[in-house]
């Protein structure tokens, strides 16, 4: 069962919890203080966007077609589909954007300091998203595909 | 138990055999290609060139892949002749190889101009490992060289001797860098991004002679000028291998015509990659679009198709990503509009390197440049194949996308949100 | 709250009632604070702005978003007018208690509130002389109105400067000058502070933080000095007293009446009416022994060094008090009551009682204090807690046995006299002991608790930290009751804790090393400590010469804030826990933590690790000393080093 990200729109608040906690959790000072002093460079893979009198936060949807996989020039990205994530190889990423030009989510986009596409990862090693345990409404859950689709 | 054969071990063969293995782990699969390495990144030659990369980084799919998925893999092997009727495909050393069902997915190679001194060692074209490898054996006994065409592949063989501290010119016969891909006024952006490192671009000249008896000395302009390099590279656009094709009576107009199932006029015989020519979405023709990602979705769509996996193709859409001395430019679809009717919405911020353009078809978009910020470009790409009308989005189509803007725009979507 | 969470309190008693409230799924502050993480980052980076409608605002860290408001408010801008918004409540805060007081000794002189009479009429003589008030062959009672109403007329003052500036160093009041930041009057920069700070004003961070220090210098040379003076005058000068601390004074077998907030008015009242024979016999016939006062947070403090009344805790065991189950009522007067008291004792028999006009709950008894009916009122609150003593539930009474002594009391006035002797009484033995090399230096380590830091510990680490290095600490507020609930402030804690310098000091004169110098608004206190020092001689002409420094490792409230700048502005190096909320802003970060220094003597150091922090201090005051050019400290390490 392959468990996405989803968010309740009429609780997103845009109150940027989920990037804060997106951008310091993959710091390497893990919390903002340390993050502001070091002057680090780190970008948010979730972004809250505002349209029709709504917020729509949104981070990578690991899409069963995955564009950004075939359209990886290097093979820095690929799909495992035993958990239905697509991974990435920091070191075989050569910066070229074609995941940002083909992401039908615009939810890869280039960091332009680091040449590396800035993607959510799931929080990987974490026991759930960052942006999850960031929420303060709740809006940011994770749900298994299946049940998503029943919803 | 079919016996399937793929011509072409890139993007577009690998993405078939992929395809074809999720449905079928048994018939056999032969891989045929005429370059003696594994899978690899073609594209990726110029950052290998630039010192960017390891070769290790170049393997697209490693030998183990192969052995895994139960592929024959036949490397050096050059196709000379199909008999599709026999169904049998004749390789240069004299061997053959049965089909049930074939994929063409043999790629494409640099045009070279049919001038004098052409066919000198030192000028090569810029597409495959080995001639890089060249390149970076002969790199210390070269101080200055020479990048005939200003499009991507020429571009970034240019960067590339530029990393490497090598002098390089890059000479453009059109007035513009990247005419396939960029209107003039990104191009000169680009241009002078370029030309600001320290590359030196001539454009409007063409060259019409390579000097040198023995060794390279110098190319020729058309102006008459020469300019002295040790080497040159050829990037003036590819043109499809279809030589092995001649006389087959497969149907082959600027490549090899394919519909929306990547098959060919003849059964059994599917076409992918920069081999093909299929329907691109904003032209609303068949065109070859001699992309890596178009490669690997047409190669996967034929090779479902091969597995017996009925799938249409909604068609592709040319288009490119390239990132210069920090800025990155990606275009997509039609950037150059010759149809008075199509309208340009364009939005430039010099001061800080920006520029975007979208090109529209009444209210539908065909074409996109996004220059310097290229933020949200797959949702360009996104409008583009599902034709969205874009009416109701049009005052923030330049500067303020994202995926929220087009929610209610979406016709199929998934439900991200509640 | 799971288990592991008992170990966020330092203090073993709060562990205990922390683990109570986790069998019992009561919610308290730790609970909220976990359920509220992660906090919202542009707040905490000081880069959000809701001054106006055009907004709210907020600027993005990450440099992708929006890097000015609608108005074109940069990060700079915004975090200092949220951060001069902090230090205009927390000097209102301080000043309105410093307003009631004034308020209660006009009543007390004019006869109109016959509870309270003027005790300290020594403090009386010598705060009229600061206020020019004639007291030749006047009636204590005229010289104390008049003195209230020239005090009173200091809030509302346009121009001119704050009586009590005089106290400070010449140097000190001519620097303040030259920079134009001499407080006028109390409210009056206060008022200044939020019309700079409204929309479209002031847009110069630096302009704005410079007021900024001139409304925090209206708070501690102002509001919160006339507090401490008039309260001195009202309820007598605190003499070095030894009392008890922690929630081991709440006692099983009596009535516990627990009174919790700030001002002295009511407290002090509250503490002479719990002695009532009439009161005590109603609570014998309910079976109790007695009643048992109690205080918490500052008011605890206010009638800690006036009358020994012990202290249950601090500012964090607000709602630990109720959970033993043995309060049978807590009242409130102003500030850091925690809106939760009313839900945490909704939980037990507990009755909570709000007394000012200024501060009400929802859903909670008020019972108006008057300062004309005082007494009146007193007893009718304290006997609803005896008459609730009947609905203590006996099983439910959980006290921890944590219990510990302390002196408190030490004022300017007393503090170092007891250095001198008796027929010393002079500040030169404490002079005298740091140009020795004895002592290092002073410190005053204050301030309040909170949440994000482990509850005690910061406090406790860093004092123990300081008085090893033989630097003598004096305290206020919560960070008092911290380290008294350690011993810290116990007469034998030097022996324990303190280096041999200070050792061979505290023996000499039988002070513990931590000195207890009243409650937060008691700043004020430390500065008139600090000027004394400078008039004593032979450590430089102004504050910042002093060989000292000061910090609120566990700080929480806007209060805090005012006091960290008046102290800064008083050429105090001054070093708060956690950072004001302003990194978002780099150039008012460096404004406050580097250029400061340059104009008032004083900057601010955000360090969150207590030991690293006294070492900054103590580097600090190492750094003063050299350049006063005195001898060497005599003990490193408790090892005579030489001289």
């Amino acid at each position: 069962m392959t468990k996405k990200i989803y968010y309740d729109v009429n609780k997103c608040l845009a109150c940027k919890s989920c990037e804060f906690a997106c951008a310091i959790g993959h710091s390497s000072s893990k919390d903002l203080l340390s993050f502001i002093k070091n002057k680090e460079k780190t970008k948010p893979a979730v972004k809250v966007h505002f349209a029709s009198n709504k917020n729509y936060p949104i981070a990578c949807r690991s899409c069963i077609d995955h564009p950004c996989v075939s359209a990886c020039i290097a093979a820095a990205l690929s799909f495992d589909s035993k958990d239905g994530r697509v991974i990435y190889d920091k070191d075989r990423c050569v910066g070229c954007w074609m995941c940002v030009m083909v992401c039908p989510y615009g939810a890869i986009r280039p960091d332009q300091t680091a040449k590396i596409p800035i993607r959510c990862d799931f929080c990987e090693g974490e026991d759930e998203p960052r942006c999850v345990k960031a929420c303060p409404t709740g809006a940011i859950f994770v749900e298994a595909e299946e049940e998503a689709k029943s919803r | 138990m079919k016996k399937f054969v793929i011509i072409g071990n890139s993007a577009a063969g690998i993405a078939a055999v992929e395809a074809i293995r999720e449905h079928d782990r048994e018939s056999k699969i032969t891989v045929l290609s005429d370059e003696n390495y594994t899978s690899y990144c073609r594209c990726l030659i110029s950052y290998y060139l630039s010192g960017q990369i390891t070769e290790d980084k170049l393997i697209y799919r490693a030998p183990e892949f192969y052995k895994n998925k139960n592929i024959e893999l036949l490397l050096a092997k050059k196709v000379v002749r199909i008999d599709f009727k026999k169904k049998i495909v004749y390789l240069e050393d004299k061997t053959k190889v049965e089909f049930d069902s074939i994929l063409i997915a043999s790629g494409a190679s640099p045009k070279m101009p049919e001038i004098k001194g052409i066919g000198k060692r030192d000028v090569s074209g810029f597409r495959t490992v080995e001639e890089a490898k060249d390149i970076i054996t002969r790199l210390p006994v070269i101080k200055t060289a020479c990048v005939l065409g200003g499009g991507l592949i020429g571009l970034k063989a240019a960067y590339g001797f530029h990393k490497r501290k090598i002098d390089v010119k890059v000479i453009v016969k059109s007035g513009q860098v990247l005419s396939q891909m960029l209107d003039k006024t990104a191009a000169d952006m680009i241009q002078k991004r370029i030309q600001d490192n320290g590359i030196e671009i001539v454009t409007g000249q063409d060259v019409v002679e390579i000097i040198g008896n023995g060794d390279l000395r110098a190319v020729k302009l058309e102006s008459g000028k020469a300019i002295g390099c040790e080497t040159v590279i050829v990037g003036k656009g590819v043109s499809p291998n279809i030589s092995f094709l001649k006389d087959s009576g497969i149907s082959i107009d600027a490549g090899i015509v394919v519909n929306e199932k990547q098959l060919t006029n003849i059964d059994d015989c599917y076409a992918a990659g920069d081999v093909a020519q299929g329907y691109d979405i904003t032209t609303e023709k068949k065109e070859v679009n001699a992309l890596w990602p178009i490669a690997v979705e047409q190669g996967r769509i034929a090779g479902l198709n091969m597995a017996g996996v009925d799938t249409a193709y909604i068609g592709s859409i040319g288009m490119n990503s390239i990132e210069f001395f920090d800025v990155p430019v990606i275009s997509i679809g039609i950037i150059k509009p010759k149809d008075t009717s199509l309208k340009e919405i364009i939005l430039k911020d010099e001061a800080k390197s920006s520029y975007r353009k979208v090109v529209l078809k009444d209210d539908i978009i065909v074409g996109a440049i996004l220059l310097g910020n290229v933020e949200n470009a797959g949702i360009y790409l996104k409008l583009m194949k599902e034709r969205i009308n874009i009416s109701g989005i049009r005052d923030d189509l330049l500067d303020r996308m994202s995926y929220a803007k087009i929610m209610d725009l979406i016709k199929d979507k998934e439900k991200i949100y509640v | 709250m799971s288990e592991k969470h008992i170990d966020r309190s330092y203090d073993t008693a709060s562990q205990k009632m922390i683990k109570r409230a986790i069998d019992e799924n009561i919610k308290i502050s730790w609970d909220r604070y976990d359920a509220m993480q992660p906090q919202c980052g542009f707040g905490e980076l000081g880069i959000c702005c809701r001054i106006c409608n055009m907004g709210p605002c907020r600027i993005d860290p990450f440099g992708e978003g929006p890097q000015e408001g609608v108005c074109g408010a940069t990060k700079d801008t915004i975090a200092a007018r949220n951060l001069a918004r902090m230090i205009a409540s927390g000097a209102a805060a301080h000043s309105d208690h410093g307003r009631d007081v004034a308020h209660t000794l006009i009543l007390a002189a004019k006869g109109e509130a016959h509870d309270y009479e003027l005790k300290g009429t020594e403090k009386l003589m010598q705060v009229a002389k600061v206020y020019g008030i004639e007291t030749e062959g006047k009636m204590v009672e005229k010289i104390g109105e008049e003195l209230g109403e020239a005090c009173l007329a200091e809030f509302g003052q346009q121009h001119g400067s704050l009586k009590f500036i005089s106290l400070a160093p010449k140097k000190r009041q001519a620097l303040w000058k030259k920079l134009g930041i001499t407080p006028r009057g109390i409210d009056r920069e206060i008022v200044e502070m939020m019309h700079r700070t409204h929309m479209g004003v002031d847009n110069d961070y630096k302009n704005i933080i410079n007021h900024g220090i001139r409304t925090s210098l209206g708070d501690g040379w102002g509001g919160s000095m006339i507090a401490t003076e008039l309260s001195d005058i009202l309820f007598g000068s605190p003499e070095p007293i030894r009392a008890k601390v922690n929630l081991g004074v709440l006692k099983e077998d009596e009535v516990n009446i627990v009174v919790h907030g700030h001002e002295p008015t009511l407290s002090d009242v509250v503490q002479e009416a719990a002695k009532d024979p009439q009161l005590i016999a109603l609570a014998k016939k309910y079976g109790a022994k007695g009643i048992n006062l109690a205080g918490m947070c500052c008011t605890a403090n206010e009638i800690l060094m006036r009358h020994g009344i012990p202290s249950a805790g601090d500012f964090l065991q607000q709602e630990l008090a109720i959970l033993t189950g043995s309060v049978e009522l807590m009242m409130v007067d102003v500030q850091c009551i925690m809106p939760a008291l009313s839900s945490v004792a909704n939980c037990f028999h507990t009755k909570l009682i709000t007394t000012s006009p200024k501060c009400k709950f929802p859903g909670v008894e008020h019972i108006e204090f008057r300062e004309e009916k005082a007494m009146e009122i007193a007893k009718q609150i304290i006997r609803m807690g005896v008459e609730n003593y009947k609905n203590r539930v006996k099983e439910r009474v959980d006290i921890p046995g944590e219990i510990k002594d302390l002196i408190a009391g030490f004022t300017t006035e007393n503090t170092f006299y007891n250095l001198g002797g008796t027929y010393r009484s002079s500040f030169r033995p404490l002079n005298e002991a740091i140009i020795s090399g004895r002592l290092r230096g002073a410190a005053g380590v204050v301030g309040c608790c909170n949440p994000n830091v482990r509850h005690n510990w910061a406090h406790v680490s860093m004092v123990k930290e300081l008085i090893k290095n033989d630097v003598l600490v004096v305290q206020t507020g919560c960070s008092a009751i911290a380290c008294a609930k350690e011993g810290l402030l116990s007469p034998d804690s030097a022996s324990k804790f303190a280096g041999k310098g200070l050792l061979e000091i505290c023996e000499a004169v039988g002070i513990p090393p931590v000195l207890h110098v009243g409650s937060c608004v008691d700043n004020s206190r430390i500065l008139l400590i600090l000027s004394e020092i400078v008039k004593e001689g032979g450590l430089g002409e102004d504050i910042s010469d002093l060989p000292g420094a000061g910090a609120a490792p566990e700080w929480m409230s806007e209060k805090a804030i005012s006091i960290g700048f008046y102290f800064v502005a008083s050429g105090v190096y001054t070093i708060f826990g956690t950072p004001h909320p302003v990194t978002g802003s780099e150039n008012l970060t460096n404004y406050l933590t580097n250029d400061l220094e340059n104009i008032v003597g004083g900057k601010f150091a955000f360090e969150a690790d207590p030991i690293k922090a006294a070492h900054m201090m103590i580097e600090h005051i190492d750094k003063k000393r050299a350049a006063l050019k005195l001898k060497p400290v005599m003990y490193t390490n408790g090892v005579s080093v030489g001289v």
